[in-house]
């Protein structure tokens, strides 16, 4: 199931090149990822019965636990309703002449290529394979960045590829030491293997599993937007086409910190401590904080806007990984699939405006209350919930991360992470709030013009608002197993 | 043996400094091409013995892919790009040359006193190879930095990705096979794309001067 998975959004992206027609491209771009999501579920389905799911072809190169299993199922699920989404989008970017049939099919391979690159972050095994792909989303999405190819967004496409590559090869300077730690443990077809990693991290070289550590923290880091490493973040994100961003921030940004747990497990297992990697992660993720709620509350745009809350985002879960008590993990965990919904339900809210307004600057929107019936509102009220506004599930995992920093004694952590978090919502409120009321300038219609794109919007919305309530037992049992992996705590099978 | 390759990962270290003083395009391309070939040298030389002493051939076939990758096809892929966006030579750098080389020279110091102090990857005696290799990552990332051309931090970030490969290549004796293969696809890959970035670069702001890319900030 899972190789099939990889070969079926393998197999598509290529078609999309070959096939004609854009209601062709629509139709299979629907039925492929309505299949994937599908074929995660059953996938998810096996790991909370087996704990995890492996493969013997290939040299067992797929692997699948709790903790991939609830990233590959945030992609996946994005992945469809960022499919149904992008329809709507693309047909009015057709009627409009920005894009024509020929790059409506670039558009889907490369969005399909993206996918696959993250999809297969997550299912491998191998940390050196681990580390390819992600360096290989980088590179499938770096025209998706430049699609408009006008002068702004080819010059984010240069930044985030220069940017991201360089900080990819810091991460791949870590694997080679990880490598090097592990070279009197392991044997050759073991070599780099997570799952035997981790079995024996005790016996690893810890002098240079450190040194490690800081390479893949950084380099890592620097995909996932952890200031000082995020000024590729802002630009690309705002650049890309709207239903990308949603996937750049809902999913890439997960999949690059997928890879400083994994390595945080295997370090803090060999030190039987997390304060060296506690440190680090703490001082990353307040810095990262910090500097979103600087730039969110002098921020002209909207877009950037929700690319800096990204980062602070990212900080919060990378704080509370760095925390590493079993509470802050459940937290961290939750609160990336919490950011992802909430985060992509705002992006793709921002494309509409931006379709309707055709600007990106704050300052020249007023009214979208009015003029966009379901969309204005929904956006409203992903603010809200972005920013931490109970009943969303973005408070709920903030809450439980809060508390998990006052359960472990961090009593000053916490009253700054609290402030932190009240200025972000202050820079939100006085800077985006004005979008929504007063009446609309010029001569623009009032409606919506993307309605797959609204019923997707309203379904995002339905979700934040009853998994901030309420936690599907199943979805619990998944978090409990990613959390022990991390912790350790259970006898894996190598 | 020991000796041939404490040779070469000094000889990569000077070409890297070479690089940083040179001052035009084509002769940093050229640089680069030298270093390749000093790099696949080392590989062939690890790769014959890792052949008669275990019978592995995968060193071997990465040191190929090496002279037919870095040294034959990115080279001249540079050279094409270069001759079709930019007709003359300017000054292409931000510092000058014998400052730049005063910084590498106390980046080879750093990565000395950071690498000598970490147990595990000096047995007994301080491994100057590994400092050699981490020193020419550092070099790469200054060089990065200090030019203004797209083409330069091109050529820069194919030094760091020479730099890694020699420092998994002295440290470890290579990555599994598999790993390596991945990192050439994404190499390959990754400069194709900055190849066209160049072009539209070029297009759209009518030079490569990389300090006229600032829309994009705050």
């Amino acid at each position: 199931m899972g190789l099939f998975l990889l070969a079926v959004t393998g197999i598509t992206a290529v078609l999309f090149l070959l096939l004609p027609g854009r209601n062709l491209l629509h139709g299979l771009s629907l039925a492929a990822s309505a299949g994937l999501l599908g074929g995660a579920g059953g996938l998810t389905r096996e790991v909370l019965r087996q704990g995890q799911v492996t493969y013997p072809a290939l040299g067992g190169f797929f692997y699948l636990d709790g903790l991939s299993a609830i990233i590959l199922d945030i992609v996946l699920l994005l992945g469809f309703l960022v499919s149904v989404y992008s329809v709507g989008y693309l047909e009015a970017e057709f009627r409009h002449g920005q894009v024509d049939e020929r790059r409506l099919g670039i558009y889907y391979f490369l969005m399909y290529a993206f996918m696959f690159t993250m999809m297969l972050a997550l299912t491998v095994k191998n940390m050196g394979m681990m580390w390819i792909a992600i360096e290989a989303t980088t590179l499938a999405s770096a025209f998706l960045v430049g699609f408009y190819n006008d002068k702004l967004s080819v010059e984010a496409a240069w930044k985030y590829v220069i940017i991201c590559s360089v900080g990819i090869a810091v991460a791949l300077l870590g694997i080679i030491f990880l490598h090097l730690s592990s070279l009197s443990v392991l044997n050759p077809p073991q070599l780099l293997d997570w799952t035997a990693l981790y079995d024996q991290a005790e016996a690893l070289q810890s002098p240079i599993l450190r040194l490690a550590f800081i390479f893949i923290l950084v380099g890592f880091g620097t995909k996932a937007g952890l200031a000082p490493m995020h000024t590729w973040l802002p630009g690309a994100h705002s650049q890309a086409p709207s239903p990308i961003s949603a996937l750049l921030s809902g999913v890439l940004l997960n999949s690059a910190l997928y890879g400083i747990i994994r390595t945080v497990a295997i370090v803090n297992k060999n030190l039987g401590s997390s304060a060296f990697t506690g440190r680090l992660l703490i001082a990353i993720g307040l810095l990262s904080m910090a500097t979103a709620a600087i730039f969110i509350l002098t921020q002209k745009e909207y877009k950037r806007l929700l690319a800096y809350s990204s980062i602070e985002h990212m900080g919060i879960i990378a704080l509370a990984v760095g925390i590493f008590t079993p509470a802050s993990i459940f937290g961290a965990l939750l609160h990336m699939i919490n950011h992802s919904l909430t985060k992509s339900m705002l992006f793709l809210s921002c494309g509409t405006v931006l379709q309707k307004y055709g600007v990106k600057e704050i300052a020249r929107i007023r009214g979208v209350l009015s003029l966009l019936p379901v969309s204005g509102p929904v956006f409203l009220l992903g603010l809200f919930a972005i920013a931490g506004t109970p009943p969303f599930s973005v408070f709920s995992s903030e809450l439980s991360i809060i508390g998990a920093v006052f359960a472990a004694d961090r009593l000053l952590l916490g009253a700054v992470f609290i402030l932190l978090l009240a200025l972000v919502f202050m820079g939100m409120a006085l800077s985006m709030f004005r979008m929504f009321y007063g009446g609309p300038r010029g001569k623009l219609v009032r409606g919506e013009n993307n309605l797959p794109g609204t019923v997707v919007l309203m379904l995002l919305l339905a979700a934040i608002a009853v998994t901030g309530l309420y936690l599907p037992p199943d979805l619990q049992q998944l978090l409990l197993q990613a959390q022990q992996i991390i912790i350790g705590g259970q006898a894996h099978a190598g | 043996m020991a000796n041939y390759l404490d040779a070469l990962s000094v000889l990569i270290l000077v070409s890297s400094f070479v690089l940083v003083a040179n001052k035009r395009i084509s002769s940093y391309i050229a640089t680069f091409r030298l270093q390749s070939l000093l790099i696949a040298l080392t590989a062939g030389m690890m790769g014959l013995q890792s052949l008669r002493l275990e019978g592995r051939v995968d060193v071997l076939v990465v040191g190929l892919l090496i002279v037919s990758l870095k040294v034959i096809y990115i080279p001249n892929l540079l050279n094409r790009t270069f001759a079709q966006v930019e007709y003359r030579v300017e000054k292409d750098f931000f510092l000058n040359i014998p400052l730049l080389v005063l910084i590498c020279c106390g980046l080879v110091v750093f990565s000395y006193f950071s690498i000598s102090t970490i147990a595990g990857i000096n047995a007994g005696t301080i491994n100057m190879q590994v400092v050699n290799s981490v020193s020419v990552v550092l070099i790469g990332l200054l060089f990065m930095i200090s030019r203004k051309k797209a083409i330069g931090q091109m050529v820069g970030f194919l030094v760091i990705e020479n730099g890694l490969f020699v420092t998994a290549l002295f440290s470890t004796h290579g990555m599994p096979f598999i790993v390596d293969m991945g990192i050439f696809i994404d190499m390959i890959t990754a400069v194709l794309i900055m190849g066209i970035l160049v072009f539209r670069i070029n297009e759209k702001f009518e030079s490569i001067n990389l300090h006229e890319l600032k829309n994009l900030r705050g």
